[in-house]
């Protein structure tokens, strides 16, 4: 067996085993607290597609969960279009306000460029707060807007019971994760990595890194945007301290962060790490040791920033292919 | 018109505190090129310490000040020294090293919840304090007294800063590490000890506003994050590392919020201080003071 065979083998067997997993796990709980890890490593991979490979820190990422979430569910309230096709036009109106965030903000630098995006999604958060109905669109403002679970179904996104949904989220996930592998080996992602270690180099060079970031953005809201439509049809209510928290866009920059970012597996690793980190220990502390889990994020993030400033893959990776050369008895490329 | 008159004065009085807040956020960036995410934590810190070293003694409430602002300063020493210096040695060439920055969003995130896990998440006050709801009349107006000390002691501080920065030995070390960290060792000046001070200091002055704070403001785990992303906004209006421009900032955030009520819904004034600061991220990145290459 040829050594990128045998590593690629336990992927697919992974892929089985996820794919198998709710016949095995009956518990809703588990259920639950596995959709959210696949939400959060889809959120947090459609990130990566700014903050990890244009190299900047972009901390306003739920403006496009709230932006996905509102959208679709105010379409299949107030005139019944299936939120399918609300996902895609909350898509599309996510990526606008991401181009839109994203031309006067990447011109700056590091900080500057984390506090825009701060200032962005907080101030659209606000705004939501305090609109109760955007011309022919009711709001509601800080109460949100429930979703009548009336008819279940693929057509109307609700289901009785949690198995379509992690299958659904399961499918979003793998597919922005070929998504992420495509690019990555593509001529943009390419643009991308050099556009965030050496702008001025990768300019001289030819490479238009403000239009590649700009593109990357709109890909990215896009796609955060769809988790928005989904979060909505999972927990059918929404209001904007639940979508459009500045806590989501910082969970996302930690999980990425502590995954590795500018990686493909960072993120799915990242969340798998943190996530039942904090179900469990929220599960078990929560009413004892509140607010632990946060006290653990932090603490591993120091560490991680600490000991591997490029996130927990890279160690991770390592020791995964050299446990898989060994075990296919491949000798280590000479 | 009496109204505006008054809510101007309150604002400039509540707005300088926010200043006051925003200070050592200010003094923190100038010198490391940090933005400190914790500093709203920093400031929930100083606030508990003012809160028991007044509970606990039954002294004044600005008598605390003689053991918020050791504390706080050793406190902000450790932290840089035992926390933040390792990782800054790692990335010693990046000018803003972003691994700074996510280290103290995990700090921001530890304090926190730690003090969550202490305090619990209940409100406390100092209950009676003789401080609380006292008012000065003058005519028809009434302006907050604690308020009115917070604003001495914004006043007083930036003054104190500026002074050290311009006048002692020490000040123009920072000065000179914050310029040029790399020409400054050169010259002799332990730039990680500058930093451990600046650090220092910026924590004792949050614990000042903390004290500020303490008589008429509730104190609980989260009351940090109030503050954070209105310090952030201030330190840009006035212009990151300017120690004035804090000040001025801090007021100008107070006097929207303060006037604002009077024209609308008082939950849109923040959207107009977010407005206002993203007109001044595009228009004008070195907000009033900032210098330019700071950008």
């Amino acid at each position: 067996m040829s050594p990128s065979l045998a590593r690629k083998l336990p992927l697919v067997l992974a892929a089985i085993v996820a794919l198998a997993l709710p016949l095995v796990l009956r518990s809703p709980t588990y259920l639950h607290i596995l959709i959210l890890l696949y939400l959060y490593a889809y959120l947090t991979t459609s990130w990566n597609l700014v903050g990890g490979f244009a190299g900047v820190l972009p901390l306003g990422h739920a403006t496009f969960v709230g932006i996905g979430a509102y959208t679709s569910t105010i379409l299949s309230l107030q005139y019944g279009i299936s939120p399918w096709i609300g996902m895609l036009v909350g898509a599309v109106l996510a990526s606008i306000v991401g181009v839109i965030i994203g031309l006067p903000t990447f011109k700056m630098r590091g900080a500057y460029f984390a506090l825009a995006t701060i200032a962005f999604a907080e101030g659209i958060r606000v705004m939501t707060e305090n609109i109760d109905t955007l011309g022919p669109f009711q709001i509601n403002g800080p109460r949100g807007l429930q979703i009548p679970p009336l008819t279940t179904g693929f057509a109307s996104f609700m289901f009785a019971t949690k198995e379509p949904y992690y299958y659904i989220i399961l499918a979003m996930l793998a597919g922005v994760l070929a998504l992420t592998w495509f690019i990555s080996r593509s001529k943009l992602g390419y643009y991308l990595v050099a556009g965030g270690e050496e702008p001025e180099a990768a300019q001289a060079l030819g490479v238009n890194v403000a239009r590649a970031k700009l593109i990357a953005m709109a890909m990215s809201s896009f796609l955060t945007a769809f988790a928005g439509t989904f979060w909505a049809q999972f927990t059918l209510y929404i209001h904007p301290k639940s979508v459009m928290s500045l806590d989501i866009s910082f969970e996302i920059a930690f999980i990425a962060l502590i995954g590795g970012r500018g990686s493909i597996a960072g993120p799915v690793l990242g969340a798998l790490l943190l996530r039942p980190v904090g179900d469990f220990s929220r599960i078990y502390f929560g009413d004892t040791v509140p607010g632990l889990h946060l006290i653990i994020f932090g603490v591993v993030l120091i560490l991680v920033m600490f000991f591997q400033p490029r996130g927990l893959q890279e160690p991770l990776t390592r020791i995964y292919t050299r446990v898989v050369d060994r075990l296919a008895g491949v000798r280590e490329a000479a | 018109m009496l109204f505006v008159i008054e809510d101007t004065i309150n604002g400039i009085l509540m707005g300088s505190i926010y200043g006051l807040a925003a200070l050592g956020l200010t003094l923190i960036f100038g010198v490391l090129k940090v933005i400190n995410f914790a500093h709203g934590s920093l400031l929930m810190v100083g606030m508990y310490v003012a809160y028991w070293a007044v509970a606990l003694t039954g002294l004044h409430p600005y008598v605390a000040l003689l053991i918020v602002v050791p504390v706080m300063f050793l406190f902000g020493y450790l932290l840089q020294d035992i926390i933040i210096k390792p990782i800054f040695k790692a990335e010693k060439d990046v000018r803003e090293p972003i691994t700074v920055i996510i280290v103290t969003t995990g700090l921001w995130y530890i304090l926190d919840n730690l003090s969550l896990l202490v305090f619990g998440p209940q409100y406390r006050n100092l209950q009676d304090n003789p401080l609380r709801g006292k008012m000065l009349e003058f005519g028809d107006m009434m302006i907050s007294v604690p308020k009115l000390w917070g604003f001495c002691a914004a006043v007083a501080c930036t003054a104190a800063i500026h002074i050290f920065l311009q006048k002692t030995r020490m000040g123009r070390a920072v000065r000179a590490t914050s310029l040029d960290r790399d020409a400054a060792s050169l010259q002799g000046i332990n730039q990680y000890k500058i930093y451990n001070i600046a650090f220092g200091i910026g924590t004792a002055v949050a614990g000042v506003a903390g004290v500020a704070l303490v008589p008429f403001y509730n104190v609980f785990p989260s009351v940090g994050v109030l503050f954070d992303i209105k310090c952030f906004i201030i330190v840009v209006l006035g212009g990151l590392g300017s120690i004035g421009g804090a000040l001025l900032g801090g007021m100008i955030v107070g006097v929207i919020e303060s006037v604002g009520p009077q024209f609308m819904a008082a939950t849109w004034t923040e959207a107009i201080v977010y407005g206002l600061f993203l007109v001044f991220l595009f228009l004008k990145p070195s907000g009033l003071f900032g210098v330019k290459y700071d950008w």
